[in-house]
């Protein structure tokens, strides 16, 4: 009798397969296995959904919690029940206000976290880059320093987009302006460089674990 | 509809952002935080309740494509129902995610490999300036640093070049990219709560 685990591998096997077709160029098997990894990931994503928000959260206090939870919890079942509208085209006007609910809460916790998760401490790092007692010599932390000031500086210059009228009618940037993005686009594209390499690394690895995972199932390989 | 949104909106997130700073609107900001999760998770529903309807319609008129959509929607539905009965976090439900997510999605990661490799070779054909230039260099720098390679590591490459590069020169762009994400979040937060943008519908 063929195992269940068996069978799992020859479907994985296949889906792989299919997907690696696509090097060959768009194919109706990469887009059956696409379209299977789709409809699975956003019925997954849904039951996920049921069950980790909605009935933890709101089913579940709503049948058993204290009156004046299942009371509060009112407004979110409204609200809910309001943003499914959103579904019908001639009804999504009634989900409005539920959006309105979902995106002034998400800029709250957005500005918080940008402020207190990114501001502060990237602004504090590129300050403490420039702390002599961290390196053996000071000469080193001052050229390091200075370097990632320059980066951060340059780079936040180069998506300065403010720009005067110019000769033939055309807007361009200041001249200095200009220079000091130029800066910053080599450290960016320096940044870029090293995430691509980290990236494509990555992608290297992925392949050659499914490559095993080829030479495994036809018992090439351990 | 438009001014009620728009003061649901200001209200609610201004209460989420003073409880950061005042200890007692604390619960409030808990009950509200607890509100967007609900409203989360529907919006998620209404998403894949969107697709549905989306592949739904292309079956039903039997559009080009429409055996795909089929099949998308039967994938969907059989997970969704057995996730439902089961739970996210049952052996079958585990196995669906490794046999059918896992792969997929390991398998794209791996296409990305050639197609990544394709398109830095394209992008010293088509826009071959001073920044394509230093990208380039800079990831077969990092790409030589970090291989293993035949004759043994390159002493000045792997000591000293590939840290400096990744620890000050990226770090720097990198920082300031990330605080430019930062201060673009912010503007833009500010905006919603201000009323100037109102993404949620209303102009």
């Amino acid at each position: 009798m063929i195992s269940p685990d068996l069978i799992a591998g020859i479907f994985a096997f296949l889906l792989s397969l299919m997907i690696f077709s696509y090097l060959v160029g768009d194919n109706p098997l990469f887009r059956v296995a696409v379209h299977i990894f789709v409809g699975v990931s956003a019925g997954y994503v849904a039951a996920v959904a049921w069950w980790q928000a909605l009935w933890p959260d709101l089913i579940f206090p709503l049948v058993s919690g204290p009156a004046l939870q299942r009371a509060l919890l009112a407004v979110p079942l409204v609200l809910s029940g309001l943003l499914l509208m959103k579904a019908w085209p001639a009804l999504s006007r009634l989900g409005t206000p539920s959006m309105a609910i979902l995106v002034g809460i998400g800029s709250a916790v957005a500005i918080g976290g940008a402020v207190t998760g990114t501001l502060f401490p990237q602004i504090g790092a590129t300050i403490n880059a420039f702390d002599l007692h961290k390196a053996a010599s000071p000469f080193e932390v001052l050229i390091n320093g200075g370097f990632i000031l320059a980066g951060v500086a340059t780079t936040l210059v180069y998506f300065h987009f403010s720009a005067g009228p110019a000769a033939g009618g055309s807007v361009k940037r200041f001249s200095l302006i200009e220079i000091i993005a130029f800066v910053g686009g080599i450290f960016l594209a320096i940044t870029l460089g090293v995430l691509f390499a980290g990236v494509y690394s990555a992608a290297l690895t992925a392949l050659i674990e499914r490559l095993h995972f080829f030479g495994t199932f036809f018992g090439l390989g351990n | 509809m438009r001014y009620v949104a728009l003061v649901l909106a200001i209200l609610t997130g201004l209460i989420v952002l003073v409880g950061y700073f005042v200890p007692a609107l604390a619960p409030v900001q808990d009950m509200l935080l607890t509100w967007s999760i609900i409203l989360a998770g529907t919006a998620t529903l209404v998403g894949v309740f969107n697709l549905i309807l989306v592949h739904g319609t292309k079956v039903t008129k039997r559009e080009k494509g429409s055996i795909y959509s089929a099949l998308l929607l039967f994938c969907l539905f059989a997970a969704f129902i057995f996730g439902l009965a089961l739970g996210p976090d049952h052996p079958d439900i585990r196995l669906l995610v490794d046999v059918v997510i896992v792969p997929v999605e390991a398998t794209l990661m791996a296409l990305l490999a050639v197609t990544l490799l394709y398109a830095s070779i394209r992008l010293l054909r088509r826009r071959a300036n001073v920044m394509s230039v230093v990208f380039i260099l800079t990831a077969v720098l990092m790409l030589f640093a970090s291989a293993t390679l035949p004759f043994g590591e390159i002493g000045p490459l792997n000591d000293f070049l590939r840290p400096w590069f990744q620890h000050v020169l990226a770090l720097g762009g990198a920082r300031g990219i990330l605080i430019g994400v930062a201060l673009g979040t912010l503007t833009t937060g500010l905006r919603v709560l201000f009323g100037a943008d109102r993404p949620y519908g209303g102009k």
